[in-house]
């Protein structure tokens, strides 16, 4: 029973991780981890991240017919 | 004694593939049960993934594991992004999957359920995720690059001057045939209206919300947006019922042309973060909600289908679009079996996120084959109405009569049966005044996942909620592909204007971006008011130039395909780029020569333009209808140039890279690919 507990509980933290990523939630936490990662000095505020990110994908087809 | 077994459950799978496609295409007389729809389709899609899929990966790719892609190269946490194949599906698909598959299949059904059936299967397997899978293959190994820079490096550079000028003119003529359903879906129907109008504050609510209140927090935010949506859904039925505010919200199409025109622009022009991009979110949890509730709902329900396999129409002289089934079948569902715009996405966001290349099988192959199986669902939908219903519906009164009476009778004389205290009754309990005339695809599918959704839920009593909650879900996704495509088209025109003078290139420059967006707009606003005025409905014009322009696209990114496979000295497989590309050729040559030369005036936008200038010059047309008669005949003109124009530019692009194939077999011209070089990847294997 413990076992199974602890698989359905990993699986439904799979799936909202899965979401956060698809739906752009996690995308702040990302940019974060990736900046650590190469040593960036400056990072964007997650306010200036969120619009950054937003008029860089609309400017290119994104939805299609 | 495992092989064996696997090999025995494939050829069960295949066989029952191959059983429930042979029920659907060689059934007659009685209804056919949608079940064989969903198991042909299935098995098919099985079979393709399994096999074909997986020969194109091995042999004429070559995929290989080892090599790191552009997000592992250059990961940035921006653009390059390593995603989970799963969440890259998700991304993927909400990205292709607009209201083509939808529309597209809802239209062809008038030939009856089998031609389009089996191009959304077929031509799904064997041509559009070919194009996906190839393409987005073809991103990855050039670091990401779009469509147009492969197609100006790989084939020439006028080829790519081509492709940019086909995904301009593809995305005015999608946007007006998209915001024409729209118009045809709202028209007079103040709950409709409402509904959607409503949904322009919320956006703008979450917008707010995401910049300034709780930056990012995109899944809370939508929570929130659907619920209201889900509100104003039945919020609409007090407004229909209120004799004042019903008045208010019921418009004409030329006036919700007008709105819709006027949200364009403001899409465009407005900051992205305030209502495009919160539509966007709203629009893709709705999105994915109402299909996989669609498909849930055949399922349970499994309905009968009840339209012919062919109908008599097949002769070319149907009433929702005139021409035969070849070509127009194969252009009027694009999205669904091949679309050249997908090009544009598996060449843009996607090749930058995939973490290994067997990713591209299943994220390029595997997401085209879902969106199929969504065209199939929305034929089913389609075809589970009465034809009587379905023609009734989606046929203009220029063709039918104006009155319920005429429209009944002449339907009924054509073999399908209805009458008009059976739309009467429909429209009632839908909560419409009338379903009459009401062309473009939207309503009738509405009114096809409302019977489904409320045999399932509800029962009649729901009828009308469901069905208003299946015109806001298609609606607000096209909107959603209207202001991000106006968006789009509106960087393109700076991009281009800019080259001529500099300062309206420049994306800040707040003239530069009202005109651009200006001028935009005009263009597609231009053709969507002529689609609104037009006596035939404008579907008759706008979706097979839509068709037409998609395809070609199609055909420019399988050139590319192609050459690029060439260079690679895949000869011997170099038929699974060829074979879909020359099909695409045919039916795009045939149908804008149909288009611009068919002597029957439904047909040929000449005819139609001689035709009614013979009127005017045979003094048939009163004094006062002579200017919309002339305005017309000037519209006609225009569509056949335009139609001229996109056939020409496939025909420059079939040249030159016939000249670049002829000079590498030749050995004339070394074959140069441009891909970038091999980094061998750092992650090791199940990263």
């Amino acid at each position: 029973m413990r076992t199974f507990l602890a698989v359905a509980k990993k699986s439904l933290q799979r799936v909202w991780l899965g979401l956060r990523q698809w739906s752009g939630d996690a995308a702040y936490e990302r940019y974060l981890e990736c900046a650590t990662r190469n040593g960036a000095a400056n990072t964007l505020s997650e306010s200036d991240f969120y619009v950054e990110q937003l008029n860089r994908r609309y400017s290119r087809p994104n939805r299609c017919c | 004694m495992k092989p064996l077994l696997k090999s025995l459950a494939w050829i069960a799978v295949a066989l029952l593939g191959a059983g429930a496609l042979a029920s659907i295409a060689f059934h007659r007389g009685e209804p056919i049960n949608a079940t064989w729809f969903v198991v042909a389709a299935l098995c098919c899609y099985a079979v393709a993934y399994r096999f074909y899929s997986s020969f194109i990966a091995a042999k004429l790719l070559a995929l290989d594991n080892t090599r790191a892609t552009p997000a592992e190269r250059h990961d940035d946490g921006r653009d390059f992004v390593p995603t989970n194949k799963w969440v890259l599906f998700g991304h993927h698909f909400a990205a292709i999957a607009g209201p083509g598959p939808l529309i597209g299949p809802t239209l062809a059904a008038q030939f009856g359920y089998l031609p389009g059936t089996l191009w959304l299967i077929a031509g799904a397997a064997l041509g559009g995720c070919v194009q996906d899978f190839v393409i987005l293959f073809c991103s990855i190994r050039r670091d990401g690059k779009t469509l147009g820079q492969m197609v100006r490096e790989e084939v020439s550079e006028r080829g790519g001057l081509i492709a940019q000028l086909a995904v301009l003119a593809i995305m005015v003529i999608l946007l007006a045939s998209v915001a024409l359903i729209v118009v045809n879906a709202l028209k007079s129907s103040p709950w409709a209206t409402f509904t959607l109008a409503m949904t322009v504050p919320i956006a703008m609510l979450l917008g707010i919300y995401l910049r300034y209140l709780r930056p990012g927090r995109v899944l809370e935010a939508s929570v929130i947006g659907v619920a209201l949506v889900l509100f104003v859904v039945i919020a609409g039925q007090w407004v229909a019922d209120s004799p004042s505010w019903a008045k208010v919200f019921t418009l004409s199409g030329v006036t919700l042309a007008f709105a819709i025109i006027a949200y364009g622009f403001a899409a465009s022009a407005l900051p992205v973060w305030l209502l495009l991009a919160p539509r966007d979110y709203l629009s893709a949890f709705i999105k994915a909600g109402a299909i996989f509730s669609l498909a849930a709902g055949i399922l349970l329900v499994r309905p009968q289908v009840l339209m012919p396999p062919l109908t008599r129409f097949v002769d070319g002289t149907g009433p929702v679009f005139a021409g035969k089934v070849f070509p127009f079948c194969f252009i009027t569902i694009a999205c669904g079996a091949v679309s050249g715009f997908h090009s544009l996405i598996a060449s843009g966001t996607t090749p930058k996120m995939i973490q290994r290349e067997f990713h591209a099988r299943f994220i390029g192959y595997g997401a085209m084959l879902l969106e199929s199986f969504v065209g199939v669902m929305a034929m089913v939908a389609a075809c589970a109405m009465p034809p009587g219903v379905y023609f009734a519906i989606n046929s203009p009164s220029s063709i039918v009569g104006a009155s319920p009476e005429a429209a009944t009778q002449t339907i009924s004389s054509w073999g399908y049966p209805v009458t008009a205290e059976r739309m009467s009754q429909l429209a009632h309990s839908v909560g419409e005044l009338t379903l009459f005339n009401r062309a473009g695809g939207a309503p009738s599918l509405a009114v096809g996942m409302a019977q489904i959704f409320s045999s399932t839920i509800g029962g009649d009593r729901l009828l009308s909620i469901w069905y208003h909650f299946a015109i806001m879900f298609e609606a607000l996704f096209i909107l959603t592909v209207l202001d991000a495509g106006t968006r789009v088209g509106r960087f393109m025109v700076q991009e281009l204007a800019g080259r001529v003078w500099k300062p309206i290139g420049r994306m800040n420059w707040m003239p530069g971006i009202l005109l651009s967006s200006g001028l935009i707009v005009a263009l597609w606003g231009y053709f969507l008011y002529q689609g609104v005025v037009d006596p035939l409905g404008g579907i008759n014009s706008l979706w097979p130039l839509f068709g037409i322009a998609n395809q070609l696209l199609a055909s420019v990114a399988l050139v590319l395909a192609t050459t690029i496979m060439m260079k690679m000295g895949r000869m011997k497989w170099i038929w699974v780029t060829l074979l879909p590309m020359a099909w695409l050729l045919i039916v795009t040559i045939t149908a804008s020569y149909q288009k611009i030369f068919s002597p029957v005036p439904r047909i040929g936008f000449l005819a139609n333009a001689n035709v009614l200038a013979a009127q005017i010059a045979a003094g048939n047309i009163p004094a006062a209808k002579i200017a919309d008669t002339h305005r017309l005949i000037f519209n006609q003109r225009l569509d056949a140039a335009v139609t001229f124009v996109l056939a020409s530019m496939i025909l420059i692009l079939l040249v030159e890279a016939l000249g670049q194939w002829y000079a590498i077999l030749s050995g004339r011209k070394n074959a140069v690919l441009q891909e970038t070089p091999y980094v061998a990847s750092q992650w090791v294997e199940g990263d």
